[in-house]
């Protein structure tokens, strides 16, 4: 039993930080890919592109918490 | 998938008179896109616009004036006029026009100025009117001093213990004062007064009583609003009476302007001219003909190169001694709305495959992936027909398609690989709420058709989680084997067969290996089985992988040992398409238990026992239709984006350049003006 809380509570930690670190990383990328679009809108591509880049931090974090959970 | 039409380098030479009929006939034939001249070139100069341009310009800038005054940007004009209509009538109408919309403008600001200066007025007296006192009492003391003003309190104890003699009056509210001190202590009131917040206000000039002020400037304010009226309803019926003709004499305006305005992008001598465009090989044959044939003798037309795709290896010197090829993508009509996408993401280059099929095909079987339920598929598909239907900006007709093809896929994964509608099974598994339970009848998990066994629902989303996530990666690995491939093509097409090899053929084995390697891994980790440390397909995935390393390495440079991981990233990241089905899940199960199992007290063992009443079945269904809504649009949101940046970022990189100048020949776009036979331009 005790071990199993210790899994779920390893895998919450492991979704929660990489999203907090993701976003943390979308957020400055993010505000400065929105300017840099005020001024040139067909930058919009470049800028998605840049921005969504460290949203692969929460996906290996989501991949760690399943594992830990289903393993 | 197509690379963009190939183009000829094209020079016409002629002498100077023949550049206007060239310059027509240019534009009647669409296919010419004309290289900026710079003016770098010995003896050539930019040409000077044609004689019209002045003319057309300047009638032009006072249309553009009449415009802004009708207001035209806002609303929405449909009509076509002739082009020799607009010829004719041009002159006289912009008089008449001009004469009639600067009255009326003219008188609307007048009265709007008025109305201003009466409104402050009428603000100002209404302070005064609960004063007893006629205006001009206000002013025009020898030996007094009168304060008038806004207070936040009432200081008129304060006043009388530091004034000997005054005069004192409030306003019923409170807020404003009127006192008439002795010159000599004028200070002393002023310092009382502003203890009190007093903000002075300077009486209105005039005589009488205020009220009868107020009531005068409440009269001519009516009679100004009913010319202010008059004033409107004039433009307005200005506006429909011309809207038509000022928008299509702009546009023929324009078009003038325009085509006067192309010898500035053409070298000339003092007799000569010589224009440098691109023209689409195949439309070649056309073009020369039309030339001989129009302008027969007069102007010389040399192809002076079919550009080829290949070009020197070496990025530094890329495109820097030409000038850019423009890129003229061609897709029928269901893959050309796609086209949208890639270009907001770039053009393509000349040298490059257009990549937009591919998108049509992967864009929308990843959106149906991730959402897998036919509840929200099938609205999909209605919402993404009805939006083609209505839609006309490119971007909602990109939406548009995007649901209708994303749903169809959502349907058909909903049906068969999920087997759901609304997060809820068809048939009951492990004990769970399903539609089986909640209708009570009982719908299969699979049905035939002549022998063959068509299942239902093989994978739940939230019990299935290791299949589905074990699919998603191979999913990752076929997509980044395609996106090589093209890369591949591409890099020969350009660099040759020997760049293609260690630069793009070196990551397809890292590839192959890697996955060989995924397979092996799955066995021994997570499945469990003994294995052999001579496994063929951890041998052969190891040796494959360093063999594409280190030609990677050759040809790229140590910066293709940093991108291993990045590579692994990539395939890792395409579990989300897994993750985003497991979320809309898990959403729509706690909506569920919400609506079915703790409202209606659904038991899901006895089938059809629902012993909620009435109000309970109502709530319990606002809750599933409110609750599902919500997962609708982040579907629409979460599944679309994340689709599109499997493309964009993981899938566009192993290929995609961009950055190409797109084909934009000469040519005319009308829209509110028809073309009449034997109208000269």
């Amino acid at each position: 039993m005790a071990e199993e809380g210790l899994i779920a509570i390893g895998a919450g930690i492991a979704v929660g930080l990489t999203g907090l670190a993701s976003a943390i990383a979308e957020k400055e990328i993010g505000a400065a890919a929105i300017g840099a679009m005020a001024e040139n809108e067909k930058l919009f591509g470049k800028g998605m592109i840049l921005t969504v880049i460290p949203e692969t931090i929460v996906i290996f974090g989501m991949v760690v918490a399943i594992m830990l959970l289903i393993l | 998938m197509s690379l963009p039409k190939q183009m000829t380098r094209v020079l016409l030479v002629g002498s100077r008179g023949a550049l206007k009929d060239t310059i027509d006939v240019m534009y009647e034939l669409e296919s010419a896109h004309i290289i900026d001249f710079k003016a770098d070139e010995e003896g050539f100069s930019l040409g000077a616009p044609l004689e019209a341009s002045s003319e057309a310009s300047q009638k032009l800038l006072k249309l553009r004036s009449l415009e802004k005054d009708l207001d035209l940007d806002t609303i929405d004009v449909k009509g076509q006029m002739g082009v020799a209509k607009i010829e004719e009538d041009l002159a006289a109408t912009i008089i008449e026009l001009e004469a009639e919309i600067t009255g009326a403008t003219e008188s609307k600001n007048r009265i709007q100025g008025r109305v201003n200066e009466l409104e402050s007025q009428k603000n100002n007296l209404q302070n005064y009117q609960s004063i007893p006192l006629d205006l001009e009492l206000y002013r025009d003391y020898d030996s007094l001093k009168v304060f008038t003003g806004r207070v936040k309190a009432d200081p008129a104890a304060a006043l009388k213990a530091a004034i000997p003699q005054y005069e004192f009056f409030i306003s019923d509210d409170g807020s404003f004062i009127a006192t008439f001190v002795p010159k000599a202590m004028a200070d002393e009131a002023q310092k009382v007064l502003s203890q009190f917040g007093f903000a002075e206000v300077t009486a209105p000039t005039g005589n009488g009583s205020p009220k009868e002020h107020l009531g005068k400037i409440e009269e001519e304010l009516v009679t100004l609003k009913s010319g202010m009226e008059d004033a409107v309803k004039k433009l307005d019926n200005l506006r429909e009476k011309h809207a038509v003709f000022v928008k299509a004499a702009d546009e023929h305006l324009s078009i003038i302007v325009e085509k006067a305005e192309t010898p500035l992008r053409v070298g000339t001598t003092p007799y000569t001219f010589a224009m440098d465009a691109w023209v689409p090989s195949e439309e070649m044959p056309k073009v020369e003909k039309v030339i001989a044939e129009k302008l027969g003798g007069r102007v010389h037309m040399e192809a002076l190169e079919v550009m080829s795709r290949r070009e020197a290896h070496g990025h530094e010197h890329e495109d820097v001694h030409e000038e850019p090829i423009p890129t003229k993508i061609v897709n029928g009509n269901t893959v050309g709305k796609f086209e949208f996408l890639t270009r907001l993401l770039s053009m393509p280059k000349y040298r490059e495959i257009d990549p937009t099929i591919t998108m049509m095909i992967t864009l929308p079987l990843f959106f149906g992936l991730m959402v897998g339920d036919i509840g929200y598929g099938i609205p999909f598909i209605i919402l993404g027909l009805i939006g083609l239907k209505k839609c006309k900006s490119d971007e909602w007709r990109i939406i548009s398609t995007l649901l209708f093809f994303g749903g169809i896929w959502a349907t058909i994964f909903g049906l068969f690989m999920y087997g759901e509608a609304y997060g809820l099974h068809f048939a009951t598994q492990a004990e769970e709420m399903s539609w089986s339970s909640l209708l009570g009848v009982s719908l299969p998990s699979e049905f035939s058709i002549g022998g063959f066994d068509i299942p239902l629902g093989i994978y739940s989303k939230l019990h299935d989680v290791k299949p589905i996530l074990y699919i998603s990666l191979w999913i990752g690995i076929a997509h980044l084997f395609i996106g090589y491939c093209i890369g591949f093509y591409n890099k020969s097409i350009r660099f040759g067969l020997k760049h293609a090899i260690i630069e793009r053929f070196s990551w397809l084995l890292i590839l192959v290996g890697g996955a060989l390697l995924l397979l092996y891994l799955v066995d021994a980790m997570i499945i469990g089985i003994s294995v052999e440390m001579t496994d063929i397909r951890l041998i052969a995935g190891a040796v494959m992988i360093i063999v594409g390393v280190i030609m990677a390495y050759i040809g790229e440079g140590s910066g293709a040992i940093l991108e291993l991981p990045g590579l692994m990233g990539n395939v890792i990241s395409y579990t989300r398409l897994a993750a985003i089905g497991m979320s809309k899940a898990g959403l729509a199960v706690a909506f569920n238990t919400i609506a079915f199992e703790v409202l209606l007290a659904h038991e899901y063992e006895i089938a059809g026992s629902n012993n909620g009443d009435m109000i309970m079945l109502i709530l319990a269904l606002v809750i599933f239709t409110i609750g599902h809504l919500t997962i609708f649009v982040l579907a629409v949101l979460s599944a679309g984006l994340h689709s599109l940046r499997l493309h964009y970022v993981e899938f566009f990189m192993k290929f995609y350049e961009g950055d190409g100048v797109e084909f934009k020949p000469l040519k005319v776009i009308r829209k509110y003006t028809t073309e009449n036979n034997g109208v000269s331009e």
